[in-house]
C-alpha cells in the first residue's frame, strides 16, 4: 500500500511550495520560493526510499526506558529575576503586559 | 604561555591544585588567545569577559580557603549558543533571537556552576543546530583552525574550533544527527554524545526533542568522560531523562576480551573517501593489537536510518520552531494582520536551511502524507533500534569512520543540501537509536583530521568511552 503512494509521488509544484509556506507561516520571496522548490524535491525523493521497507506490524514506539514520566503540576513560586528578563524580551509591551496584534481583524461591535 | 593553553581538564585541574597557575591566570590566557585568534576563526559569538573573571576569582578564593569543588573548578569552558546562560544573550545562530536574553540557566549550566566552571562565552553554530558546517549561522561561518578555507563541521562548529585552537580547555555542544561528533572529527578533537536521556535538555533550545543530546568537545577522551559525568543525571525539568546504568569508565590499557563490530552495511556506503577508509582501517588494526576481537556484523537499515532521520527530525523541528512567531520574544515584523506578522517575522528572521527543514516537516506531517512519511519513518526507527540491539548481542562496540570525508571547503556544499545531509551517514544511527557514541582523532588525510567513531549499546556509555580511551592512549 505504501509503495503505491510513493510511486505516484509527483514532484513539488509551485502551488505545493506556496501552500507549505502558508502552513509553516513563513513568507517567501519569489526567488526563495523557487530555490525551495528546487531543493526540497531531491530531499523528498531521497527520503521516499523508506516506502520500500516492509513495516507491517512494527510499532512506532518501542521504549527502552520510561524516563521520569510526568511531574506534579504545582506552583513553583515567583522568580523575580527570571520574570524581569522575560518582560525585557517582550517585543512590545504596555507596563507588564505583552502587547500583540489583534487576533480578530474585524471584531464584532 | 603556549603550554598553559594546551591544558586539558585533567592537567588544568592539576596545575590549579599545585598552584602552578590560578584560575584567573588561566582565564586571562584563554581570553587573550580568543582576542588574538578569533577574528580569523570566528568560533565565538559572545565572549563573557567580565563574568568569566568573576567566576575565576571566586574559584581562586574557594581554593585559597581549601574549598575547591572538584576537577572542573576554575576551568574555562566554551558553551554552544543554543544552551541558555541566565542574563546572557542566546541566539541559536538565528536573527530571530539576535537580542534574546536568557531568562534562566540550562540545567547543564547549573551543574557546571555547582562544579565551579568558568564560562568564557558562547560559540557559533548552524542556525538552531541545523547543519553540518556552521555555514548556516546568521552571524557568519566559523573557520576550521587547521585550514581557514575549510569548514569546522557542524552544527557545533564554534565549540569544536574553540577547543582545537586552544581558545578554551573544553566546550559543550549539542548532537541531534552528529553535531558534536562530526565537527570533532573535522577539527581533530574528541566529541562525545551520551545515550539519549543521560543529560537534561532543559535550557537547550530544542531542535528535535527525541534526538537532541548535549555532549562535550574536548582534547582527550578522559576529559570527555569528566565533563560528561558532571552533566549527567535525571532532571525533573526534563521528563525524558533516564537513570540508566551508572557511568563509571575504567580507562583500561588493554582491550582483551572486548568484541569490536564492523557494521557491514555502513562500511559499504557510497562516497567514503579512500584516505578516511585507510586511516580508520589502521585504527581497527590498532584495536586488534590491543587484544580486541574484531568481527564483521550485520547492521541492516544503516542507509535507511539517514532517511528516517531526515523525516523524523524535520517533523519535530517544524513543531519546535513554531514558538518563534514574533509574539513573546525575538524579532517581530509587525504587519497589517496577525497572520502576516507571523509569516513576515519568520520569513525575515529564519534562515534558508531552517525554513527548508520546517517546510519538510510540515509536508511530512500533513494530511495525506503523515502515514507514508512520518509514521513509516517511526516504524523504520524501531527497526533500526532492533538492528542495533541484535548487533550488540554479538559485540560490545561498533566502529566506523565518523564522517565519509574530511573538512570540505567553505561554500562547497551550500548549493546542494542533500549532499550536506549525506555527511551524517555514520553518525545519525546513534541518534535514531538513542545510543552513546564518541569520535576520536585517528590520523589525517591530505592534512585534514580524520575521526574514528565508536558506538556503544544503550546506556553502555562507559564501554564506548573505555574502548575510545584505550585506542587513544595507544595510538601514537
Amino acid at each position: 500500500m505504501n509503495k503505491r503512494l510513493f510511486l505516484a509521488r509527483m514532484p513539488l509544484s509551485k502551488d505545493d511550495v506556496k501552500r507549505l509556506a502558508e502552513l509553516s507561516r513563513i513568507e517567501l520571496e519569489p526567488e526563495e520560493a523557487a530555490r525551495m522548490e528546487q531543493t526540497l524535491d531531491p530531499i523528498l525523493e531521497y527520503v521516499s526510499r523508506l516506502s520500500a521497507i516492509e513495516t507491517a506490524g512494527v510499532p512506532e514506539v518501542e521504549l527502552e526506558d520510561e524516563g521520569l514520566g510526568f511531574r506534579q503540576d504545582v506552583e513553583r513560586g515567583d522568580n523575580q529575576a527570571e520574570r524581569s528578563i522575560i518582560l525585557r524580551n517582550f517585543p512590545d509591551r504596555e507596563g507588564d503586559a505583552l502587547k500583540v496584534p489583534a487576533v480578530f481583524e474585524n471584531p464584532k461591535q | 604561555m603556549k603550554k598553559i593553553l594546551e591544558s586539558t581538564i585533567k592537567s588544568a585541574a592539576h596545575g590549579l591544585e599545585t598552584g602552578d597557575f590560578s584560575s584567573t591566570e588561566l582565564t586571562k590566557a584563554y581570553l587573550d588567545q580568543v582576542r588574538g585568534l578569533d577574528l580569523s576563526i570566528h568560533a565565538y559569538l559572545d565572549v563573557h569577559q567580565d563574568a568569566a573573571f568573576l567566576q575565576a576569582q571566586e574559584s581562586d578564593e574557594r581554593r585559597a580557603k581549601g574549598e575547591a569543588l572538584g576537577p572542573l573548578d576554575g576551568v574555562p569552558l566554551a558553551i554552544k549558543d543554543n544552551i541558555l546562560i541566565k542574563g546572557q544573550r542566546t541566539t541559536a545562530g538565528s536573527k530571530i533571537l539576535e537580542n534574546y536574553e536568557s531568562p534562566y540557566d540550562a540545567s547543564v549550566i547549573k551543574k557546571l556552576r555547582a562544579a565551579g566552571s568558568v564560562f568564557l562565552g558562547k560559540t557559533n553554530l548552524d542556525e538552531y543546530a541545523m547543519g553540518s558546517s556552521t555555514e548556516h549561522s546568521a552571524f557568519g561561518p566559523t573557520k576550521n583552525p587547521r585550514d581557514l578555507e575549510r569548514v569546522p563541521g557542524g552544527s557545533s562548529g564554534g565549540s569544536a574550533a574553540a577547543v582545537a585552537a586552544d581558545m578554551c580547555v573544553a566546550a559543550l555542544g549539542s548532537d541531534t544527527g552528529g553535531s558534536v561528533r562530526q565537527p570533532a572529527a573535522y577539527c581533530g578533537i574528541v566529541g562525545f554524545k551520551p545515550s539519549y536521556g543521560r543529560v537534561s535538555r532543559y535550557g537547550l533550545i530544542a531542535m528535535a526533542s527525541s534526538l537532541d543530546q548535549i555532549g562535550p568537545l574536548t582534547k582527550t577522551v578522559e576529559d570527555a568522560a569528566i565533563l560528561a559525568k558532571t552533566l549527567m543525571g535525571q532532571d525533573p525539568m526534563d521528563q525524558t531523562t533516564a537513570a540508566g546504568k551508572p557511568f563509571n569508565p575504567t580507562f583500561p590499557k588493554s582491550l582483551k576480551g572486548v568484541r569490536v563490530g564492523l557494521p557491514k552495511q555502513a562500511w559499504q556506503v557510497d562516497g567514503l573517501d579512500e584516505g578516511v577508509r585507510s586511516d580508520v582501517d589502521e585504527a581497527v588494526e590498532k584495536l586488534r593489537g590491543l587484544g580486541a576481537e574484531i568481527k564483521e556484523v550485520d547492521l541492516p537499515y544503516a542507509d535507511e536510518a539517514l532517511a528516517a532521520y531526515y523525516i523524523i527530525m524535520p517533523c519535530e523541528v517544524s513543531a519546535n520552531l513554531s514558538r518563534f512567531d514574533g509574539m513573546r520574544y525575538g524579532l517581530r515584523e509587525l504587519a497589517p494582520t496577525l497572520l502576516e506578522t507571523y509569516s513576515k517575522s519568520r520569513g525575515r528572521g529564519l534562515g534558508e536551511e531552517t525554513r527548508r527543514r520546517i517546510m519538510l516537516g510540515t509536508y511530512a506531517l500533513s494530511k495525506g502524507y503523515y502515514d507514508a512519511y512520518y509514521r513509516q519513518a517511526r516504524k523504520v526507527q524501531t527497526l533500526v533500534r532492533r538492528a542495533y540491539l541484535r548487533a550488540f548481542e554479538e559485540v560490545d562496540v561498533l566502529v566506523t569512520p565518523t564522517a565519509p570525508n574530511t573538512a570540505f571547503k567553505l561554500g562547497e556544499k551550500l548549493s546542494d543540501p542533500l549532499a550536506m545531509y549525506l555527511v551524517d551517514v555514520f553518525t545519525v544511527g546513534a541518534n535514531v537509536a538513542g545510543l552513546p557514541a564518541i569520535s576520536v582523532p585517528c590520523g589525517t588525510d591530505k592534512g585534514m583530521p580524520v575521526g574514528v567513531h565508536f558506538v556503544g549499546g544503550y546506556m553502555q556509555d562507559a564501554t564506548a568511552i573505555d574502548v575510545a580511551y584505550a585506542y587513544e592512549q595507544n595510538r601514537l
